[in-house]
């Protein structure tokens, strides 16, 4: 495979407070490609918010990142200093948010806002940009772009604003997107049509994305690889099609199992029991085995290192396929 | 081991008659009345003992103010809803409370729902306090019971909502609603805030309840996949009305309406060796408060006709028990 797009080594993420030091993402590795859709799936408090503000640089104070690298072609980008990395923001990585309702000015038009955009990153005049403007949005499918640049946000729908939103992040044709949970707000139709654009969007201008989202229907639509997170950390990386047949991880199979279908017989869901745990309650060893079906004592003791079992599928777990392997070989790494 | 179709021979436990919600929009010194939104728009359905009744359908289609209205906390504009023979749009307060104790309600946030000041204890022995002549020792033991059925423990009693996760909080709305014994429990979202592992565990509870005390559920969602795990009988909703009703694997197999079909085609895949090149939908949801002719659907239909455009279609049945509003249904 050509060089990655974007490069994520052991990334850690620390907040600092009275109460002592909590680290949200604990040592967080993966890779994106041109072209190619990584999908980072996990619950509430999995880190992957937070992994993705780190690569805007935009954690948030006291939060920092502390180790590790994000490099864009080659690029550190947590060496960089802030007037660097504003001229990346928006150009070459873009964001789409989760609610497109709060991520737009209110005061100020959608020409406003785009046409900021773009003459911020681009040596483009005035007429140019708006020109630039109505392309991008032509291109995401809004209807009469020239009047959709001036109307406000709250003129349109949700799925309308969500559009606005792609087209902002794609006006000044970056390398790297990354959308945050970018349809959870919007109803089942339009979530349809966003997927649909986000598809398109892809092949046409080959975008690397990462997708960040806890919706298993949405990864097994658009994305080409899986990054599963639990508690800060990589607990599984495989392609979409690996994941989906021959999960590993019993966090990434919980998972699995516990999404209603829409087919096959109805059944009982396999749920994981238990819950989440906080950053600062996180369990020594294994962060999942508290919630595991299959856990031993050296889970409870021992914390299991990311391996490879076949060719780009990874999973940090001490039992694959029920049997424990690897667990001498994996104390002696660790300690 | 599924209970696909409830027999129609059961016993009716709900029946709604054109109900209608019309909220007026008024504007000016003069409070002129600039136009009506109708959030509900004349919905007929029965519940039979026993059941879950799925309701689905987008925002904005009417499915919370019909939950509200099935709990009596809205009046319709038009329109009965009979409960075990009584009029609940007929009675007055007293009587609303009193039948209260039969009808409960499961609400999607359970951060917003619970008062944060309030112990586990007080909370889920609150309806008993009001309803019952139980005496605090009597109560107390019924709070430990209930806590032990939605999967809590007897140590939580003295702790405050906000000590619990989002999943734990949704199992105390679940006992709270349970305490009285209500023969209908309106759920209205009650997963959609939730995480995906802590959402089958709520699907699971809810149905292990529903076989254990013998529940009727209507499950109000916009998430398809989440109603068809729970639903015997799933109704379909746009814009004030129903637009399909029919067992739960009826709709799946052979969905008579063009929005339930396209509904059921715009949810993500299970696995992404079904990817297709699905066209989806265009356009948005209609403004409720200036709906479209005839039919609501007919400006997003892509086999729209000119009728469509002129006359609204009534609910029929056009299949055994599988009623849809269409002109045109898709039969195959």
């Amino acid at each position: 495979m050509s060089e990655p797009l974007l490069e994520i080594e052991d990334l850690r993420v620390r907040f600092r407070s009275d109460e002592g030091v909590v680290s949200p993402v604990n040592g967080v590795s993966f890779q994106v490609h041109e072209g190619e859709t990584v999908a980072v799936v996990g619950e509430s408090g999995s880190g992957k918010s937070m992994t993705s503000l780190s690569i805007l640089g935009l954690v948030p104070a006291p939060g920092e990142v502390y180790d590790g690298s994000i490099r864009l072609q080659g690029e550190d980008l947590t060496k960089m200093k802030r007037s660097q990395m504003r001229k990346l923001r928006g150009n070459e990585i873009s964001m789409i948010f989760q609610e497109p309702m709060t991520s737009l000015n209110p005061v100020f038009t959608i020409g406003n806002q785009m046409i900021e955009v773009i003459r911020l990153h681009q040596k483009l005049d005035k007429t140019e940009s708006i020109q630039q403007a109505v392309t991008m949005l032509d291109l995401v499918g809004i209807p009469e772009p020239e009047r959709v640049l001036k109307q406000f946000p709250h003129q349109l729908s949700g799925g309308m604003r969500q559009r606005v939103m792609i087209a902002m992040a794609l006006s000044c044709n970056p390398k790297l997107l990354i959308a945050d949970e970018p349809t959870t707000a919007l109803d089942v139709t339009i979530q349809a049509q966003i997927l649909n654009l986000m598809k398109e969007l892809k092949d046409e201008l080959n975008t690397g994305v990462i997708l960040i989202t806890h919706d298993l229907g949405v990864v097994a639509e658009v994305a080409d690889r899986v990054v599963v997170m639990y508690g800060g950390e990589v607990v599984e990386e495989a392609t979409v099609d690996e994941i989906f047949n021959h999960p590993v991880h019993p966090y990434t199979k919980g998972l699995l199992a516990s999404v209603p279908k829409m087919t096959g017989p109805v059944e009982e869901l396999g749920a994981i029991k238990g819950s989440v745990p906080t950053p600062s309650e996180m369990p020594t060893g294994c962060k999942f085995h508290p919630r595991c079906p299959i856990a031993t004592d050296l889970c409870k003791q021992v914390h299991p290192q990311l391996e490879e079992t076949t060719p780009q599928h990874f999973k940090r777990c001490f039992h694959t396929e029920g049997g424990v392997k690897h667990d001498e070989h994996e104390r002696s790494t660790i300690s | 081991m599924t209970n696909t179709s409830e027999a129609p021979s059961a016993d009716v436990l709900m029946e709604v008659k054109g109900l209608k919600k019309h909220f007026q929009v008024k504007k000016g010194y003069f409070k002129k009345e600039i136009s009506n939104v109708k959030a509900v728009d004349g919905v007929d359905v029965t519940i039979y003992e026993g059941e879950t009744l799925g309701i689905v359908g987008e925002s904005g289609c009417g499915k919370s103010t019909t939950g509200e209205m099935l709990l009596g906390l809205m009046k319709p504009t038009e329109g009965s809803v009979t409960f075990m023979g009584k009029d609940l749009t007929a009675m007055n307060k007293k009587e609303l409370r009193e039948m209260r104790k039969d009808i409960q309600v499961i609400f999607q946030d359970p951060f917003a729902s619970l008062n944060p000041r309030m112990t586990v204890e007080e909370l889920i022995g609150e309806p008993l306090k009001i309803h019952t002549s139980k005496t605090k020792k009597e109560i107390r033991n019924e709070v430990v019971e209930l806590l032990e059925v939605v999967g809590l423990n007897q140590e939580q009693l003295k702790r405050y909502p906000h000590e619990f996760s989002g999943g734990q909080r949704q199992r105390i709305g679940i006992a709270r609603a349970l305490a009285l014994k209500p023969k209908l429990i309106i759920c209205d979202e009650p997963v959609s805030a939730l995480d995906v592992s802590i959402q089958a565990q709520i699907l699971n509870l809810l149905k292990k309840l529903q076989r254990e005390f013998n529940l009727t559920l209507v499950f109000i969602a916009h998430g398809l996949p989440a109603v068809r795990n729970i639903s015997d009988r799933i109704a379909v909703m746009y814009l004030g009305k129903i637009v399909e009703i029919t067992d739960r694997d009826q709709l799946f197999a052979g969905a008579l309406h063009p929005y339930t079909e396209a509904l059921l085609k715009s949810i993500p895949v299970d696995h992404p060796s079904l990817r297709s090149n699905y066209q989806p939908l265009e356009g948005d949801l209609p403004n409720p408060a200036n709906p479209p002719s005839g039919c609501a659907f007919h400006t997003r239909c892509p086999f729209a006709q000119e009728i469509c455009r002129e006359k609204a279609p009534s609910l029929e049945e056009h299949r055994e028990n599988h009623h849809a509003a269409c002109h045109y249904p898709l039969y195959k």
